[in-house]
């Protein structure tokens, strides 16, 4: 069994655990490092994993993590640059809001184009949400006769979830209009914008 | 899809004169869509009227002396 290395960053925020750790497990085959927030556990673990160590962690009490970096035999240490990510983006759903039926307060008539032309030209992107969620007078781009519900079809056609507040839909009287997507409930829309990797709102 | 139709857009000097053309085109019933200025146009940030290749002279004979546009442009897909 070689020593271990113990780094204690806690009370530290990035990038100062990482760099710690960096220097640690560039001069010793085994380092634990003590860490007591998620960004710093994120960001120690990814560095670990690029620099090809054998990660593993384990959570103590009182929101401290430790992770303890390995490095595998006859591995050489890449020189990785120093990164500091607030959290992972893989770490939930790309997430777009509509909450009303224009984008940006100022002008109605220019925030209507503005909607149509944002979603018209999301539904081009290659990279496309996960889920889009609809409140307010944002249901209005979903019913039927919506200028931007051909738009909505080519994103829901290329696999987005849309979900469509049903107590909005009930409130405008449009429920029997909907033309795409799913009704859907407060409990599912607080559900996936809290669990949101990234979250978009025109 | 047996192939995707030909689009044109044509352009304005400034969104308003978009918005007159699109409520023509809309009380005409003729099909169209306001998208953005395509960027290999122009990377102003722009809107303009797309519409199918077929229907671009009943579109010139609806707005003609009606809303002034730039040009017609032919997209390629």
């Amino acid at each position: 069994m070689s020593e271990m290395k113990i780094v204690n960053a806690t009370g530290l925020a990035c990038p100062h655990p990482v760099v710690l750790a960096k220097e640690a497990i560039e001069k010793n085959e085994k380092v634990k490092v003590i860490v007591d927030n998620e960004t710093a556990l994120e960001n120690v673990t990814r560095m670990g994993t690029k620099m090809g160590c054998d990660v593993s962690k384990e959570a103590r009490a009182g929101g401290v993590f430790e992770i303890t970096l390995t490095r595998k035999p006859g591995a050489t240490m890449p020189d990785v640059p120093v990164s500091c990510v607030a959290s992972s983006p893989s770490a939930g759903p790309f997430v777009v809001v509509c909450s009303e039926d224009k984008m940006g307060r100022g002008n109605d008539e220019l925030g209507a184009v503005l909607i149509r032309a944002f979603l018209h030209t999301l539904a081009e992107q290659a990279e496309k949400p996960d889920v889009m969620i609809f409140y307010n007078t944002g249901v209005k781009l979903t019913v039927q006769g919506a200028e931007t519900l051909d738009d909505l079809k080519t994103l829901a056609a290329a696999g987005v979830e849309i979900l469509v507040c049903g107590t909005c839909l009930n409130y405008f009287e449009v429920k029997d209009k909907l033309g795409v997507g799913v009704v859907s409930n407060m409990y599912d829309i607080v559900e996936t914008l809290s669990r949101a990797g990234r979250l978009l709102s025109p | 899809m047996n192939g995707s139709p030909t689009h044109y857009v044509m352009l304005f000097k400034a969104v308003s004169y978009a918005l007159k053309a699109e409520k023509i085109l809309k009380s005409e019933a003729i099909p169209h869509k306001l998208i953005p200025v395509p960027k290999q146009i122009s990377s102003d940030c722009g809107i303009c009227l797309r519409f199918e290749s077929n229907l671009r002279s009943s579109i010139e004979r609806s707005i003609f002396d009606k809303v002034e546009f730039e040009e017609i442009q032919q997209l390629s897909n």
